[in-house]
């Protein structure tokens, strides 16, 4: 959906920064950052309709982030983006809460599919 | 750091354990050898070493209760033979004693009266060869027998001395004026104050059967002698009849007597066989009765029982032994290819551990690779959107260009970093023996992990001695170690946000060794799993993310290498593992790894 909220939550800098771009310009607005500990106080401030998180992070890993999100009690829906081979971290993040995952490298195409429907299970839960 | 294990307790292990350094063929093979003469060295004491000595100690009882029962017999058949001869000699002396105390001289002295008495003394057998009436002068007073003695004057003869001093006397054997072997019986009688004497001549030959045809073997033989050693019968060898023996007879006894002889020699001086004989005195007269047998032929017997028994003592104990022998090697055999199986089992889950780290390597390496991939593609994304929307010549169009295609070299680079490395580390399969810059290895390995590491919020710490000079040792087994170390001191810190990884390397030149520290700010392992983190499948990570061969394959290496590998810890703290390698490994892995390598080119 045009328009949601996007928190793009990646350690890797020029990824974010490529990411952003290409959902604003798919009319997302986006809020890019590149650690789980920023991800949280992000949350705490402001609104999103759909987070896009990356597993394997330093400092506060893509688990221990979805944990305290879902700790926050928001209605943002959750995608887990790893770049990791297996996927069993994706299963279990879906396990605590995530509405899906993506592996890396994946099309920008895929990702707005799964924005969209993560923006619209939100929306129902709205 | 957790040996696939998260842990406790402070505790330092060096454990050293016999793993499977090539040396261990030779230390095997000397165990079996020690296996192999235990065994039947305790066959020997269970089974062969019994039954020797009860067969030993029942047949000594067997043969000289035999040896016995066999001298006793000896013994039985000279008293027995001596009552017949004795009984022989008292029954005519009586006989005789009995004619001239129930006739008169004058009786005696008519030829009838004399030949009536003859024929009584031989009525029961032909044993006496005359009968003679004699005055105290020593004249013939009446004779009947088949020589012609009546002229004959006995005054000077040995014998009728005797017989006038005693009354009754059995002379020895003498040859007399018959000039034929003989001996006489004769007693006195008084008449009217002047002594007679009757006489007669024992057949010689009735006797001389009584003694000389007692058969006993082949070798055996019965014969008299007199005090002098004069055979009063003829033995069956080694002499006749009134020659002189060389019996040892010894002075008279009583009862009878057993004696070896030995080193006796015959007339041609061979020395005769071991004999055994028995002897007896006999009272009156003073013969001799000696019964002798060759040694061997009289144990004969004992001596074939003995000798079969031993043989078949002998024979089923060296069966016990040969079998024994036979089983023992089978049992090594099998154990022997017990051992090569368990060996190729562990060659196997030393490779299973290989391909498991490398498999653990290429997901994280994989996962590497992903985010560059993922840039690219945007970068892509990027070029795609700017194509569709700005025009190709503009300013924005070219910046958009210029940057992406910078971002993907850089990209591309750093993935070309990533696979170079993997690519080094999957080279190093083959085990060699090589020239190794620890320093440089470590800071490879670092390298390699250091994105994985960083993205567990770890910070890896070198501490590198610049004077460590290159080791010889096994690159791609060492890669192994200190993969497995890192990647278990990444594993310790689950559950922590933040942690380090500090490996330090120390050369010791005084003893030829390197020593290489990885230590963790992890979970520490407790003092209970501390003995066991070098077991092989011993793990505390929940199933599916260890393996528990991590460690006890580092452990192996590190030994095979002829190494040691110790651990200290401290439960919440974190663990360091050190391990010290010779600058040169041992003789025999460099030996082997050769031999190893020349038959791989060859094959």
């Amino acid at each position: 959906m045009a328009g949601s909220r996007v928190l793009l939550v990646d350690d890797e800098v020029i990824f974010t920064r490529n990411m952003s771009k290409l959902l604003m310009f798919r009319g997302y607005t986006v809020t890019a950052v590149n650690s789980g500990d920023a991800a949280i106080r992000e949350l705490e401030q402001n609104s999103f309709d759909v987070i896009v998180l990356d597993l394997k992070m330093p400092g506060m890993d893509g688990i221990t982030t979805l944990k305290e999100i879902m700790k926050l009690g928001l209605f943002t829906e959750t995608l887990i983006l790893t770049g990791h081979g297996s996927i069993d971290s994706a299963l279990e993040a879906m396990k605590l809460g995530a509405y899906d995952y993506l592996t890396k490298p994946c099309e920008i195409d895929e990702l707005v599919a799964k924005i969209e429907a993560a923006g619209a299970k939100k929306e129902g839960k709205d | 750091m957790t040996p696939d294990a998260d842990a406790t307790s402070k505790i330092s292990t060096g454990a050293p354990r016999s793993t499977e350094p090539e040396d261990v063929a030779a230390t095997r093979k000397a165990t079996y050898a020690r296996l192999f003469r235990k065994f039947v060295w305790l066959t020997m004491l269970c089974s062969v070493a019994p039954l020797l000595l009860v067969g030993w100690g029942i047949n000594l009882h067997y043969t000289r209760f035999a040896r016995q029962r066999m001298l006793n017999y000896f013994e039985t058949q000279v008293d027995y033979h001596r009552k017949i001869i004795e009984m022989f000699l008292n029954e005519h002396s009586s006989k005789l004693q009995l004619i001239a105390r129930t006739h008169t001289r004058e009786q005696l002295a008519h030829i009838e009266n004399l030949q009536e008495a003859f024929n009584a003394l031989n009525r029961e057998m032909q044993a006496v060869t005359d009968l003679g009436l004699i005055d105290a002068r020593g004249n013939h007073l009446a004779y009947v027998g088949p020589y012609d003695l009546m002229s004959r004057n006995y005054a000077r003869e040995p014998w009728f001395q005797k017989v006038m001093e005693k009354g009754l006397f059995i002379s020895d054997m003498f040859m007399g004026f018959r000039k034929e072997p003989h001996f006489i019986i004769a007693v006195t009688q008084m008449k009217n104050g002047e002594k007679w004497i009757l006489r007669t001549t024992i057949n010689t030959e009735a006797f001389r059967a009584l003694v000389e045809n007692v058969r006993i073997g082949r070798t055996g033989q019965v014969y008299l002698l007199n005090e002098e050693g004069v055979f009063q019968t003829s033995p069956r060898s080694s002499g006749a009849i009134m020659e002189k023996s060389t019996f040892p007879m010894g002075p008279f006894h009583e009862g009878i007597r057993i004696q070896a002889l030995e080193g006796l020699r015959d007339e041609q001086g061979h020395e005769k066989p071991r004999q055994i004989a028995c002897q007896a005195w006999l009272q009156d007269p003073r013969w001799l009765l000696v019964v002798k047998q060759d040694y061997a032929e009289a144990f004969d017997d004992v001596n074939y029982a003995n000798r079969w028994t031993l043989v078949f003592l002998h024979v089923s104990a060296l069966s016990i032994l040969v079998v024994s022998v036979l089983i023992t090697r089978h049992m090594i055999t099998i154990i022997r290819r017990r051992d090569a199986q368990a060996d190729q089992l562990n060659e196997q889950v030393l490779q299973a551990g290989k391909l498991a780290s490398i498999g653990e390597l290429s997901a994280g390496v994989a996962h590497e690779i992903n985010n560059p991939l993922a840039i690219i593609l945007t970068e892509r994304q990027l070029l795609l959107d700017a194509e569709r929307h700005l025009p190709l010549d503009g300013q924005e169009f070219r910046e958009q260009l210029d940057d992406s295609l910078n971002q993907i070299d850089v990209q591309i680079q750093r993935c070309k970093r990533i696979t170079q490395n993997l690519l080094r580390f999957s080279r190093r399969t083959e085990s060699l023996i090589e020239k190794v810059d620890l320093n440089a290895f470590i800071r490879e390995v670092v390298e390699l992990m250091d994105r994985e590491a960083r993205s567990s919020g770890i910070q890896f710490y070198t501490e590198l001695d610049p004077k460590l000079p290159p080791l010889l040792s096994d690159p791609s087994q060492l890669q192994q170690v200190f993969l497995n170390l890192i990647t278990n001191a990444i594993d310790a810190h689950d559950g922590k946000p933040y942690g380090s990884i500090r490996l330090t390397t120390r050369a010791d030149d005084a003893r030829g060794q390197a020593h290489a520290a990885v230590a963790d700010t992890g979970s520490g392992i407790s003092s209970e799993h501390l003995d066991r983190i070098f077991d092989p499948f011993f793990t505390t990570k929940s199933v599916g993310k260890g393996t528990g061969l991590g460690l006890s394959i580092c452990y192996s290496i590190v030994k095979r290498l002829g190494g040691s590998i110790s651990v200290q810890s401290e439960k919440g703290q974190g663990t360091e593992f050190t391990i010290v390698l010779p600058y040169t490994p041992p003789q025999e892995l460099q030996e082997s790894l050769a031999e190893k390598t020349a038959r791989s080119r060859r094959a």
